[in-house]
């Protein structure tokens, strides 16, 4: 009988149901392609920041000081300590290698150009260079993954090869000898010989002190300074989770003999993203370095992740408050809508028990229809808002489904409970009499 | 007179009704009025979280950054007055922090180091960031002590307090160590000290190697405050930083494109909430409007009245939801920033004219009422 009720309800009067069902389908569809949005935006925005560059560096540790002005070492070549370019393939081996998005070696060396008779500091490096990793595969990473603000006119150097990319500095200030297609010849000393030829493939521009020096190969600054096989600075551009208490805790706890993680606490703090374990875990695989996180960079994300987070977390809710709002007062003006309908219904003896069923059965049925009808219009919303913002469409989560179908109905009853409350105080004469 | 009497009437009676109208339409202004002051001021507050990366525009001397620094080579320098002077004509409302540096390689303890001397008031919010053990030094004429990097205090054995003597060629200086700067970066490597001390160990009175400058604001202002600083120092290499600029500008741009769709969103939600309410609500009056008809009022009057109705209905709704609104978003401001977003008032008009704008336009199907027959309508049907 009851379920007669309910059919026959839905059979009468299709066009009100179709009304609640729209603001059931639409609001829902808000709710989840905010809530996937916001689920998603951590991840998304992490990646981003990774425009800003590298956010970890890692130096020897026992090294002498770095003569270091404006970013270019003026530490002589046989003085202070070096890293093994052999070893970097390993960096893709620790706990959260897939977190590993680039990394770079530098030797910064001074040197002279014969053309000019000046000095000038070479930096070798990699553009994009492909690093064995010891579990057999090729990782391909370089300048374009750590320092993607560099701009070229011209083209990179080739990897291992004779060329190099001269500063738009030099550039300018001697446009005879640095041009585009010359060749120049660089030595360490200015009396030993003609020195090495090095073909000018592009001219860089970086808004640092990279416009004074000369870009060139890593393998190829090695085999001029003397040191084969080695660099000096490695910079690590690492997806990375933002700090929060523990991570500070995890971080001290490596310098600070007072405090100790318990074993949970380890694991978890091991476990997590944060830039302490992964430049932890970087330090057990290339033994003898120090590893530091580039504060600037790295707090500066973490901390505008925490607070656009905490925004959309803000504004998602206010999307669900609005997608409730829209619900419930659709379904309080179907049942005020239909008070002739409760009259009649009670006048023919129904319980107020009755009555409330059958209405809270189709709201939640309704609800049910309408909520999944949203989430598939949600995902879609979801995955155009992804695409628009940040290039890839977002992945829909199925584990929102279920969440998005009881908050549907959950709300639905909610909006329904208020004006059904106040339908079984309605005396049926009253109502049937039409005022 | 008779008018606004009837509109009165109309709000006074059937509660209910309107109670679901008001609770949309004001919650709908609230959240649209929170969403459009967050939009306004949340790029202001993203720009200056941007500014804990640093400065945004190094000025140099023109012949490039310094190619060798040593006890015996004389870098490139310029004078400090000569900046100064035109950062000061230049409006300071868009300065976050500016200080002048001047790097020399002395040593200490017979192993080069890097000292830099600068203004440390305005370093320490140039580098927002940097951790440091110890206490820091305010003034700027403070030449007794200095702050050393992490590495160097590592090298160097120094604690805070211990003394640290300095050479550079003849001369020497000695400070006492403020405090150890952990800052993640070159800055680890060097010594700093107030830009007196460092200009008269070197020798160099009135001279310095590089100025930087914190500029607040979007990819434009920056690049206009820079443009200006060059032709007013037409001498010198004003460059803004690429790193800083860029990535701050892309990430500026997809976080405000990311708020603004999902507030577009909630804003259409919103606007369909109010307006399906106000449809049904007009709905309701089919039967006043039966009996005002039958009663002889004319068809334009009648529907002037509901309309007026739901006009003062959006109108005190979204007045009502804008304060409500503006108090949400500063509080938003407050919990996400730390620091207040205060209300625009261009958001008060905006809310209430689209709340009006919404509530008539749910009220548009009263137009059809123009056919309708009084007696079918009274009859109930």
């Amino acid at each position: 009988m009851f379920a007669r009720l309910l059919g026959e309800s839905f059979a009468r009067n299709p066009r009100r149901k179709v009304l609640t069902a729209a603001a059931l389908v639409i609001g829902m569809a808000v709710a989840t392609a905010t809530l996937t949005i916001a689920l998603e935006v951590g991840d998304r925005l992490a990646r981003e920041f990774r425009s800003l560059g590298a956010n970890l560096l890692v130096t020897p540790e026992s090294d002498t000081l770095p003569v270091e002005i404006g970013g270019v070492d003026y530490r002589p070549v046989d003085e202070g300590a070096y890293l093994n370019e052999a070893d970097l393939g390993k960096l893709k081996t620790i706990f959260w290698r897939h977190n590993i998005l680039g990394f770079t070696p530098f030797l910064d060396l001074p040197a002279y150009v014969s053309e000019t008779g000046g000095a000038t500091t070479l930096i070798g490096t990699w553009y994009q260079h492909e690093v064995p990793v010891p579990d057999g595969t090729k990782f391909e990473t370089g300048a374009s993954a750590t320092h993607p603000w560099w701009k070229v006119q011209g083209r990179w150097f080739g990897d291992g090869a004779d060329e190099c990319v001269v500063g738009a500095g030099l550039a300018q200030k001697n446009p005879a000898a640095f041009a585009i297609g010359k060749a120049i010849h660089v030595a360490q000393n200015s009396g030993s010989g003609s020195g090495r030829p090095l073909l000018i493939t592009g001219i860089i521009s970086t808004g640092d002190a990279e416009d004074n020096a000369v870009l060139l190969p890593l393998s190829v600054a090695q085999e001029i300074s003397g040191h084969p096989g080695k660099f000096r600075q490695l910079f690590v551009s690492a997806l990375t989770k933002p700090a929060d208490a523990l991570a500070e805790r995890g971080e001290r706890a490596q310098t600070d003999k007072n405090i100790q993680l318990t074993p949970t606490e380890y694991d978890r703090w091991f476990c997590s993203p944060y830039i302490s374990s992964i430049g932890f875990q970087i330090r057990t695989v290339l033994p003898g370095t120090d590893v530091h996180a580039i504060r600037r960079v790295a707090e500066t994300e973490g901390r505008i992740l925490t607070r656009v987070g905490t925004l959309l977390w803000i504004v998602t809710l206010a999307a669900l408050g609005a997608a409730a709002l829209a619900v419930a007062a659709t379904s309080a003006t179907t049942v005020l809508e239909r008070r002739a309908e409760i009259g009649v219904m009670k006048a023919l003896g129904a319980s107020n028990a009755l009555v409330g069923g059958i209405f809270l059965a189709e709201q939640v049925l309704l609800a049910i229809a309408g909520g999944a009808v949203g989430f598939f219009v949600g995902v879609g919303m979801a995955r155009f808002l992804g695409e628009s913002v940040f290039g890839t469409p977002a992945s829909p989560r199925l584990i929102l489904f279920p969440v998005v179908l009881a908050l549907a109905a959950l709300i639905a009853m909610m909006g329904s409970l208020v004006p059904l409350r106040r339908a079984a105080h309605f005396r049926p004469a009253v109502i049937l009499r039409g005022e | 007179m008779m008018f606004w009497r009837l509109v009165l009437q109309l709000l006074r009676g059937n509660r209910g009704r309107l109670a679901v109208a008001i609770v949309a339409i004001v919650s709908g202004a609230a959240v649209i009025s929170a969403l459009l002051n967050l939009d306004l001021g949340v790029q202001n507050k993203l720009t200056q979280e941007f500014r804990t990366l640093g400065a945004n525009i190094v000025i140099s001397p023109a012949s490039g950054a310094p190619a060798h620094i040593s006890d015996a080579e004389v870098p490139s320098l310029m004078p400090e007055h000569d900046v100064l002077e035109v950062m000061q004509q230049l409006p300071p409302t868009q300065v976050a922090a500016a200080a002048p540096y001047l790097y020399i390689v002395a040593r200490a303890q017979n192993i080069p180091v890097v000292v830099a001397g600068t203004w440390l008031d305005q370093a320490q919010k140039l580098d927002a960031t940097w951790k440091l053990e110890g206490s820091w030094i305010t003034s700027r004429a403070d030449d007794s002590h200095c702050l050393v990097g992490r590495n160097v205090a590592r090298r160097l054995h120094l604690a805070v307090g211990n003394p640290l003597e300095l050479h550079y060629l003849e001369r020497s200086a000695q400070c006492s160590v403020a405090g150890i700067v952990d800052a993640g970066g070159a800055e680890d490597n060097q010594v700093f000290a107030t830009l007196r001390a460092v200009q008269s160990l070197a020798n160099l009175p009135g001279q310095i190697g590089v100025a930087q400058v914190s500029v607040t604001g979007t990819a434009p202002v920056v690049a206009d405050y820079a443009a200006r600083l060059a032709t007013a120092l037409p001498q010198y290499q004003v460059r803004p930083i690429r790193q800083v600029a860029e990535a701050e500008g892309a990430l500026l741009g997809r976080i405000r494109l990311l708020i603004v769709s999902m507030a577009l969103l909630i804003l259409i939600l919103t606007a369909l909430c109010v307006l399906g309410t106000m449809a049904a609500l007009a709905m309701e009056r089919r039967k006043d409007v039966g009996l005002m008809k039958s009663l002889g009022g004319s068809i334009s009057r009648i529907v002037g009245i509901f309309l007026a109705e739901v006009g003062v209905l959006g109108a005190a709704g979204g007045l009502l939801g804008a304060i409500i609104g503006a108090a949400l978003s500063y509080w938003m401001g407050l919990r996400v920033f730390g620091t207040a977003i205060s209300p625009r008032w261009e958001v008060f008009p905006t809310t209430i004219v689209l709340m009006i704008v919404v509530a008539l336009a749910g009220a548009l199907p009263l137009r059809m009422l123009g056919n309708v027959k009084p007696a079918e309508i009274l009859r109930g049907e």
